[in-house]
């Protein structure tokens, strides 16, 4: 059962060499974790699960990550509660810049080292909002509003 | 998408015209009529593009919020049908009195939308800041559907709420019109003022100099952003950018202490303006003036343009990148201008301390002016949390409410809220 330090994960990746290996090592750590292996499955994935943080491979047949980070952002009741962390090599200033806009929150550069990719998810679970994996609606006081 | 989910919208939470349409059909049998007022949102769109659409949904739940909280005291309480389109930013609210009340009028509904546009415009400001509050404007159009049996209701329905959205832009039309007016009359006053906003040094927050922005004394114009769209719009740009250099520069003797210096924002067209030379700026030091040059605006020549560039620099003028990383131009645009300072855009500082590509890249633009001998300047810091972070990014500068908010007098030094650890050197 996941426990709001080991939220619900969904990890994103057409090989499914690489899925399972990012799966087994962060199950082994006590996330609860679903697989999806393109980018329409994963949307799915997303409203069934609910998950807090999604690890999205970039490059995927059909819907890339991208495109798939930006309807998960976007998702009218669930998009505020997720973390995404893109799993690309984001080289320069432009790709960045990129994922930025697509709403992408945290990147681990592939390919990856496991424990590099532990702390980038644990750094990002620590941020995730108490309700979220539960697909309750967002705290109204979001981010970014000013508080005087 | 789970399809109830579209019958309801989640950031207004407001149901929309498919989830509704049941009862204002019964409504509207009943009555015999409805009232549709159409609330248009000017410049939300301006807001998505300065800030983002994260910060546009944010002010779209306040809206959401303070309107509803509105119309249910207000004399059309009785008939709380309002609507929105999932994600979209305008409204849609139905008006079916009660029995033996009359429909609410043109004169009442003109009432209304003062009171709501002072309520709902306050509340933005309350929560989003004056930044954001200046651009909030609204413009409500409103039609009649009298029930009739032969046509379909629905579309009536739709005909009715295209006829007040037809209503609500030709009101913005008019009020267009009458900004171009305002512009007019404060250019021939000379009738705006500067306020100045503070730029610290992120260690110790003393003031290292001023960014001037201009405000006009109508109230129609004290948005700086409103004034220069009506003025690119009316073609009187450089008469507007000029009227703000000199009141800028007017303001520097009195303002600016040993070493201080004023930050002025200069728009790259304005370089095509051939009377803005160094004469004309009319600096005793040009040394304490640093000229910003938005990334926002495509410059199309380089090789001209840093020619000009040259001119001023040569004087002595220092120059600032401002909304540095804004576009998709990279570093080397940058670097093109040879900046003394890097102003970066607000949207990398909104919430830095939650998103660590932001922080990634804020990095790489300290250690990247770190090597080109030029200061960061982190704007739009406004929680704790996001001056921590770029306090430990490196970031040379800070510009925000979290440490001054800007005023006509200069600085009143007004300590941080929540003040940060006191940091010698």
């Amino acid at each position: 059962m996941a426990d709001s330090s080991h939220p619900p994960i969904l990890v994103v990746d057409d090989n499914p060499d690489n899925a399972h290996i990012i799966r087994d090592y962060l199950e082994a750590r006590g996330y609860p974790i679903t697989v999806a292996y393109n980018g329409d499955d994963a949307l799915k994935a997303f409203e069934e699960v609910k998950p807090a943080l999604v690890l999205l491979d970039v490059m995927m047949p059909g819907r890339d990550g991208w495109q798939v980070c930006r309807e998960i952002k976007q998702h009218p009741t669930l998009g505020r509660n997720v973390r995404v962390v893109m799993v690309t090599a984001l080289d320069d200033w432009v790709n960045k810049r990129q994922a930025l806009q697509t709403g992408a929150d945290d990147f681990v550069e592939k390919p990856f080292e496991l424990p590099r990719l532990a702390a980038t998810v644990e750094r990002n679970v620590k941020l995730v909002a108490p309700n979220a994996g539960t697909g309750a609606p967002a705290s109204p006081a979001t981010p970014g509003t000013r508080t005087r | 998408m789970d399809y109830h989910q579209l019958l309801r919208d989640s950031l207004t939470r407001l149901p929309t015209v498919a989830a509704t349409i049941d009862s204002i059909r019964k409504a509207v049998q009943d009555r015999g009529e409805v009232v549709i007022l159409y609330f248009n949102f000017d410049r939300y769109s301006k807001v998505e593009e300065v800030y983002g659409w994260e910060k546009l949904d944010s002010v779209l739940e306040t809206t959401g919020e303070a309107m509803r909280e509105f119309l249910s005291k207000s004399p059309l309480a009785s008939s709380k049908l309002m609507v929105s389109f999932p994600n979209d930013d305008d409204f849609v609210f139905f008006h079916v009195p009660q029995d033996d009340t009359p429909a609410a009028t043109d004169a009442e509904i003109t009432e209304i939308t003062a009171g709501l546009k002072e309520a709902v415009s306050s509340e933005i400001e309350r929560v989003h800041g004056e930044d954001i509050a200046a651009l909030f404007d609204i413009f409500v159009g409103r039609s009649l559907v009298i029930y009739n049996p032969k046509l379909r209701l629905e579309r009536q329905i739709y005909r009715g709420m295209r006829e007040a959205a037809n209503a609500s832009k030709s009101l913005e039309h008019r009020e267009q019109a009458k900004k171009v007016a305002d512009l007019r009359e404060t250019l021939r006053n000379r009738g705006l003022y500067i306020e100045y906003h503070p730029i610290v040094i992120t260690d110790s927050q003393k003031v290292f100099g001023y960014e001037a922005l201009a405000r006009g004394n109508l109230r129609s114009m004290r948005s700086p952003e409103v004034m220069f769209e009506i003025a690119a719009q009316s073609d009187l740009i450089w008469d507007l950018s000029r009227l703000c250099r000199e009141r800028a520069i007017e303001g520097m003797s009195k303002l600016l202490k040993d070493g201080e210096l004023l930050f002025m924002n200069v728009d790259p067209a304005d370089f095509a303006d051939p009377s803005f030379d160094v004469k004309e700026l009319n600096v005793k030091d040009p040394t304490r003036v640093v000229i910003e040059i938005t990334e926002r605006t495509a410059i199309k020549d380089y090789p001209k343009f840093r020619g000009r560039l040259k001119e001023f620099r040569d004087k002595g003028f220092r120059f600032a990148v401002d909304d540095a990383g804004s576009g998709y131009a990279g570093l080397g645009s940058i670097a093109n201008l040879e900046p003394d300072f890097i102003k970066l855009d607000m949207s990398l500082i909104n919430c830095i301390d939650q998103n660590f590509i932001k922080q990634n890249l804020v990095e790489t633009m300290v250690r990247f002016a770190n090597e080109h001998g030029a200061m960061v300047i982190a704007e739009g810091v406004e929680r704790k949390e996001e001056y921590e972070m770029v306090k430990s990014l490196g970031v040379h500068l800070v510009q925000g409410f979290f440490v001054h908010r800007p005023s006509t007098s200069g600085v009143s030094y007004r300590p941080p809220i929540h003040p940060a650890p006191a940091v010698s050197g």
